[in-house]
């Protein structure tokens, strides 16, 4: 057995918080977990908590405003996988039978340690011929149209939709729809990519309350989702030039937790993807195996990944429009899913969900594919 | 690499230029695999022994992108590649001589070693660009 079940998630609002910091905003995450679990905290046997920048000891101040100091706790650093690694360090530990309910936490205050466009870490060779983010999957973006002979316009549909989603959604980032229009008017950021097609700097948390089956069944009331996989893998080294269009990373992580849930990428009713930028979603649904290669933004254009469509893609809004504070992001999308397969989604349900894939990518390293790349599969 | 303390230049970064001011990577003896930049042990193979080889100075665009924003230091636009060197290498730099409009996916690029500033004891940091073929360094 050792099954794992989410019992209870929150999360703030993503958006810009000038007033507070990573801990009070992983604060209010993790008491609305508690309060959504309907657990009683003094059950809490651990805690991960996922963070990026905001230095060491970030989850033990979380910890010390919520009466839980004392309970084992590690920090957890994986690039824009790490609130994801977080969860995944949780389900792990209630696998183990070490624990039976632990908090996964992670929160980020972005606005106070980035401006602009994130980089690779500074001692990274391609941080040094000046590489940022947005560079890389402009980079990606270029190639994707040219091989694939879709046009600037599809790709722009990405932010359109996920915008639309996040307006739905009460704690995302942006709260206004955008056009097409306005997408291929915005700033150029990374030629093609222009600033609509980027992830926004965000501030937030999350958290979830993860449970051994015994706990769900006497505590579940039917709420607990089963968390089926937890997968997570590094990128490799690369001795050849590979396809930029191609995720080998992602591919072999939802491998890992396709065989690991017994849940293929047919049966995927959703899911949430790191689109850090409007190409990754493209990237990622097809490293996936939820769309043919190459195909992902026709899709788009005939509305299969609407809310209402074949196979919703991001309908929290994703972090192109929900945000990316990048430690929280991973947890937010477990957040998301669970509100879906519950049907506590409001005007953003999709009906009929019953299995939903989170995915998370982050990171970069000279000569590596990706850092750190996360599949989870929850199921109702 | 850098060790040096009366040399007139450093690396950009540790270990990306040999001695001589070549842009320098691994080469597996085993199984032929080059990397940038270099390992201690392939991945391909797993051989410990990885040689230092100076990487060819011709190679084709993969991708590129024309940056409008950067990190501090960087002054935009500028434009970024990714240029596949023969060994099989795929390595990021800069793409200079040429106008944004006129960079194309698949053209040959020249790989040059060129300063990128100065550090803080006036010694020049050495880098390297790509130009068009057949052109001189800036």
């Amino acid at each position: 057995m050792g099954d794992v079940f989410v019992l209870g998630v929150g999360m703030t609002r993503f958006g810009k918080h000038p007033d507070r910091d990573a801990t009070d905003l992983g604060v209010e995450a993790a008491r609305a977990a508690i309060r959504d679990a309907g657990i009683d905290p003094r059950r809490i046997q651990g805690a991960y908590c996922g963070h990026v920048f905001q230095g060491m000891t970030t989850g033990q101040r979380v910890l010390a405003q919520i009466g839980l100091a004392g309970i084992p706790l590690a920090n957890v650093e994986n690039a824009c996988s790490s609130g994801a690694t977080a969860i995944r360090e949780g389900y792990l530990s209630i696998r183990a039978k070490e624990h039976d309910v632990v908090l996964a936490l992670g929160t980020e205050h972005l606005t106070t340690r980035f401006r602009g466009a994130l980089t690779p870490d500074e001692d990274d060779v391609e941080a040094g011929v000046g590489l940022t983010m947005p560079g890389i999957y402009a980079m990606r973006a270029r190639r994707y149209l040219e091989e694939y002979g879709v046009t600037r316009e599809q790709l722009a549909l990405i932010p359109v939709k996920n915008k639309r989603n996040a307006a739905q959604n009460p704690v995302a980032h942006f709260d206004e729809p955008v056009t097409l229009e306005q997408v291929l008017g915005s700033r150029p950021i990374a030629d093609p990519l222009n600033l609509l097609d980027c992830s926004p700097v965000s501030d937030g948390a999350a958290a979830a309350i993860l449970v051994s089956a015994s706990v769900a069944r006497s505590l579940g009331d039917g709420r607990a989702i089963r968390l089926a996989a937890s997968a997570l893998r590094t990128g490799t080294v690369e001795s050849e030039p590979s396809s930029m269009t191609f995720e080998p990373l992602t591919r072999a992580t939802a491998l890992d937790a396709y065989e690991r849930s017994g849940v293929g990428p047919e049966d995927v009713r959703f899911a949430e993807v790191h689109d850090c930028f409007s190409i990754a979603e493209a990237l990622r649904v097809e490293g996936l195996g939820l769309f043919g290669q190459g195909e992902y933004l026709k899709a788009v254009e005939q509305g299969e990944a609407d809310i209402s469509g074949r196979l919703p893609v991001n309908p929290s809004g994703g972090l192109l429009g929900k945000g990316h504070p990048l430690g929280a992001t991973g947890v937010a999308q477990v957040v998301e899913i669970v509100r879906q397969l519950r049907g506590e989604a409001g005007d953003r349900q999709i009906p009929d969900a019953k299995i939903g894939l989170a995915h998370c990518r982050g990171g970069k390293a000279a000569g590596v594919e990706g850092a750190a790349c996360t599949v989870q599969m929850l199921v109702r | 690499m850098g060790g040096d303390p009366d040399r007139a230049w450093v690396p950009f970064r540790p270990g990306v230029l040999d001695e001589e001011g070549r842009v320098v990577g691994s080469r597996c003896p085993s199984c032929e695999a080059h990397f940038f930049p270099a390992r201690q042990v392939c991945s391909r193979c797993l051989a410990e022994d990885l040689e230092q080889v100076a990487l060819s100075t011709r190679g084709t665009l993969y991708t590129y992108t024309v940056l409008h924003q950067a990190a501090p230091g960087f002054e935009v636009p500028f434009v970024l590649g990714y240029v596949d060197l023969p060994e099989g290498v795929r390595i990021l730099g800069q793409v200079a001589g040429l106008e944004p409009h006129a960079v194309r996916i698949g053209m040959e690029l020249d790989l040059h070693v060129e300063p990128f500033g100065e550090d803080e004891e006036r010694r020049t940091i050495m880098g390297y660009r790509f130009r068009p073929e057949g052109a001189r360094g800036g």
